[in-house]
């Protein structure tokens, strides 16, 4: 890619919802604002997005079997939802993203 | 920028996997980013460097409240081993009553929630998930089988939490200022504000009668509990119907706050804390756009002083709600408010409220009539102009009817910014200069308006014009007069409210006190001009009831309320006016002795010049009174010309008039009475502060009459100073907040002979 056509493809992106993985499991999802060479991201009005703690899978689980009819077998995933909270206005410094995906 | 409240009403977001698969972009937007040159940004083009600076930075300990360091447990960094449904001691839940109570005062004092309650595990558990139900509503989801927990603590949660959401509910409502005063943020949380307040009733009275009939429990740690438990219903019963007081007039619950707070204060020692059971690693589930911050900490003597200084200021707040007069509105509202420390938040936002309120005065006066009285009380006592729209004249040709058209329309523009300058004081005290300083402008324009108003009404009632001495006719502009005395009164208070703000420099003081001395002067001959007026109208009024046989005695009490309040006017600012005369000329003696200490170096880039322009730049754009020129000013200020004899003189014979002024500006009280309506109720507290901030102020002129005796005998003493030798003395200018200083009004310079320079001398 050219530079010139790289500066377009990003700027397409101004604006638009981006969800980057972190090193650490995360995921934050939010306005993409800002991009440099370093590929840090800034993200505007953004969420956080972390997996279920042991517990409250444990907690879903054990939901789940009572609320199973004892006869059938056990389901082998219980859904649980990931745990979000806002935090606004953030930059994810490039050498911590693991993953971009495009909403 | 991006405002910060935005966390206030999050946008609800849901993932929903099945409604927009995400493309994965990762290596098209890394081979992209690699191609940009260093410091080459792609960007919004809106968004600003500004911004970005702003931004959190994720996976920074310092930055990102969500970071969990490479070494921490990831299920313990997010929540804690602790069991809220474990078995505590009665020990226990008194110390953590306590802690829970010293976390709610740090928030009521503006810390925000994140680093108080919000660090309580109980309290984040109560809260989240979000409980559907009264019942759900619990930190031990599945109820602890100890009472203790289960009911006591878990009752005791509630009702401080619901209490929280008055609180948040009133302050919110009202002006204040964000992070200045108080936060309001909630970090997507509900302070259980759609239960209604009876279940906590409920809930506090069984707490309450489990625990009384607890013998197993030691008798002291029972009423230990029990106190708790019913300062937490007297507490949210109070902040429940705050409002109600301007109908009941009761103060019971706060009475009763006070009487359980003296228990509770008694028996802090018996409990046992446990701080195990609050955490910061409850800030990563906080939806906050903050860096992490540490737990707030305070000691539990403050925050049981602070409650108690709340409790007491509601209860105080009663004996101001019965509408006596605008003057004595004015007096009782400032008085409160002017308590040092400062009434918090809660409570000024509490008076915001009961100050006006669908535009009405104290929830009985209407806002038209409060202004109507202050202008009877002023400049119009008794005058067609106020009565014109009670007489329902509906002839136009009627010069009444015109009158009334034109009252009206004063009232209009003039009713919010005159209830606002009452209401301002309610903010924190750097706000209120602050506001001032913004108002004085509006009120030079509102000045002029109401000049033109005057015009249209002096023809209309057929005023007739006055000869001053000398002068030409004029005539009495009563509307725009009392603008005037408005604003005067906001341009003296921008200059004293900058010494209780230690806004001045100590070589700014002899400028700033001829300053005051200076509005004081152009005030009193102000009101010397409205009594000239009111005098002429009420002779006018005697000899047209004589000619016409009608009587005049019902407007009597009028004048006489006018008159009476004229003169306690001129006695308080002749007052003002001979106590900064004398600290003027005093300070005037010691800076031209150098012996006045200055914040400036020698090197310093500012000047007098310079300081005087930033000084009174709130009073540049004001065209009456106009600003007095910086030459005019340094002649002034500095008495050029002026042997250190006439000061001196000046000095003393300035301070002893300040003296008497004073002690007749305390005889003649806090309020007006009223003569007409029987005695009401006095307000002892308020007036109790009143006076003995009129005594303070007493005691600061004894002590700059004492100043200005040492200064005396330094001068013209046995071996008076001359240019060459220095006065032997030392000049320590306190600061506000301590011992020697008096009153926040008054500056008085601690004067003493150097005694290192007088041994060596000997």
């Amino acid at each position: 890619m050219e530079s010139e056509k790289a500066v377009e493809y990003l700027n397409g992106l101004i604006g638009r919802t981006l969800r980057i993985h972190a090193t650490d499991g995360r995921m934050f999802v939010g306005l993409f604002k800002c991009t440099d060479a370093e590929r840090n991201i800034i993200l505007a009005n953004s969420f956080e997005y972390r997996l279920p703690t042991t517990s409250a899978i444990h907690e879903a689980a054990a939901k789940e079997t009572e609320s199973w009819d004892k006869t059938e077998p056990k389901a082998a995933t219980v859904k649980v939802n990931m745990s979000s909270r806002l935090i606004g206005l953030i930059v994810i410094p490039g050498r911590h993203i693991t993953k971009i995906e495009l909403e | 920028m991006l405002p910060n409240n935005e966390v206030r009403v999050p946008p609800r977001r849901v993932l929903v996997q099945e409604k927009a698969v995400p493309r994965d972009i990762t290596v098209e937007f890394t081979e992209a980013a690699s191609k940009l040159r260093t410091g080459q940004l792609v960007k919004d083009e809106t968004f600003t460097l500004f911004e970005a600076v702003g931004a959190l930075e994720i996976m920074d300990s310092k930055m990102d409240s969500g970071y969990i360091a490479p070494g921490e447990n990831h299920a313990q960094a997010l929540e804690d081993n602790y069991d809220v449904r474990r078995h505590l001691t009665p020990e226990q839940v008194v110390g953590l009553m306590d802690q829970l109570l010293c976390h709610e005062m740090a928030w009521h004092m503006g810390h925000p929630l994140s680093q108080t309650l919000f660090t309580s595990i109980y309290i984040d558990k109560l809260l989240w998930p979000v409980p559907r139900t009264i019942e759900d509503a619990r930190s031990d989801r599945v109820p602890s089988e100890y009472p203790l927990v289960g009911l006591v603590l878990r009752t005791y949660c509630l009702a401080l939490v619901k209490a929280c959401d008055f609180v948040h509910a009133r302050v919110a409502s009202e002006y204040f200022y964000e992070e200045e005063d108080f936060v309001t943020q909630l970090y997507n949380r509900n302070l259980l504000s759609t239960f209604d307040s009876s279940h906590f009733y409920r809930l506090l009275d069984q707490a309450v009668d489990w625990v009384d009939a607890q013998e197993g429990i030691e008798q002291k740690l029972r009423d230990a509990i029990r106190s708790r438990l019913l300062l937490r219903r007297e507490f949210l019963a109070a902040v429940d119907q705050d409002l109600e007081i301007l109908d009941t007039r009761s103060t019971d619950s706060f009475v009763l706050c006070l009487t359980y707070l003296k228990t509770l204060t008694e028996t802090t020692s018996l409990g046992n804390a446990l701080p195990e059971a609050f955490s910061l690693k409850l800030q990563r589930k906080l939806a906050s756009t903050v860096p992490p911050r540490p737990i707030v900490h305070i000691k539990q003597e403050d925050a049981l002083a602070h409650m108690k200084r709340l409790c007491q200021d509601a209860i105080d707040m009663q004996q101001m709600l019965d509408y006596r007069g605008p003057s004595n509105f004015k007096t009782a509202v400032w008085t409160l408010l002017s308590r040092k420390p400062q009434p918090s938040v809660y409570i000024r936002s509490l008076l915001q409220a009961l100050i006006v309120s669908d535009m009405t005065i104290l929830g009985a006066v209407s806002v038209r009539q409060f202004l109507y009285d202050d202008l009877a009380e002023l400049v119009l006592p008794s005058s067609i102009l106020l009565r014109a729209n009670t007489d329902e004249v509906e002839l136009p040709s009627d010069p009444r009817f015109r009158i009334a058209q034109i009252m009206e329309g004063f009232v209009k523009r003039f009713a919010q910014p005159y209830v606002d300058t009452v209401r301002s004081a309610c903010l924190n005290r750097c706000r209120v200069r602050r506001t001032i300083c913004h108002t004085v402008i509006d009120w030079d324009n509102l000045q002029m308006e109401a000049e033109e108003l005057d015009l249209q009404l002096q023809n209309l009632s057929a005023e007739p014009a006055l000869q001053f001495q000398g002068g030409e006719a004029t005539f009495s502009y009563p509307l725009s007069s009392w603008a005037y005395h408005q604003k005067l009164i906001q341009l003296r208070l921008i200059l004293q409210m900058g010494f209780e703000l230690s806004v001045y420099a100590p070589e700014e003081l002899p400028g700033i006190y001829w300053y005051l001395s200076h509005i004081c002067s152009t005030h009193l001959s102000h009101l010397d001009r409205i009594r000239t007026f009111t005098v002429a109208a009420r002779k006018r009024d005697l000899e047209s009831s004589n000619n016409n046989g009608e009587t005049s005695a019902h407007k009597s009490p009028a004048y006489h309320r006018s008159f009476l309040y004229l003169e306690r006017l001129t006695t308080h600012i002749i007052a003002i006016d001979a106590f900064a005369i004398a600290l003027h000329a005093l300070y005037v003696l010691l800076a031209r002795h150098q012996i006045l200490p200055s914040a400036a170096g020698p090197d310093a880039y500012s000047s007098d010049k310079l300081r005087y322009e930033l000084r009174m730049k709130p009073f540049i754009p004001i065209s009456l009174p106009e600003l007095v020129p910086f030459e005019e000013y340094q002649r002034e200020a500095t008495l050029e010309g002026d042997t250190d004899a006439t000061i001196l003189d000046r000095a003393s014979k300035a301070i002893t008039e300040a003296r008497k002024a004073w002690e007749a500006t305390l005889a003649n009280g806090a309020f007006v009475e009223d003569i007409s309506s029987p005695m009401k109720e006095p307000s002892i507290a308020i007036e109790e502060d009143w006076r003995r901030d009129i005594k303070d102020t007493m005691r600061a002129c004894i002590g700059a009459s004492i100043a200005i005796e040492t200064v005396k005998k330094a001068l013209l003493g046995d071996s008076p100073a001359s240019e060459k030798v220095p006065l032997n003395l030392q000049v320590v200018i306190p600061v506000i907040g301590s011992k020697t200083q008096w009153h926040d009004w008054w500056i008085v310079p601690q004067i003493s002979e150097k005694k290192a320079a007088k041994a060596a001398t000997s």
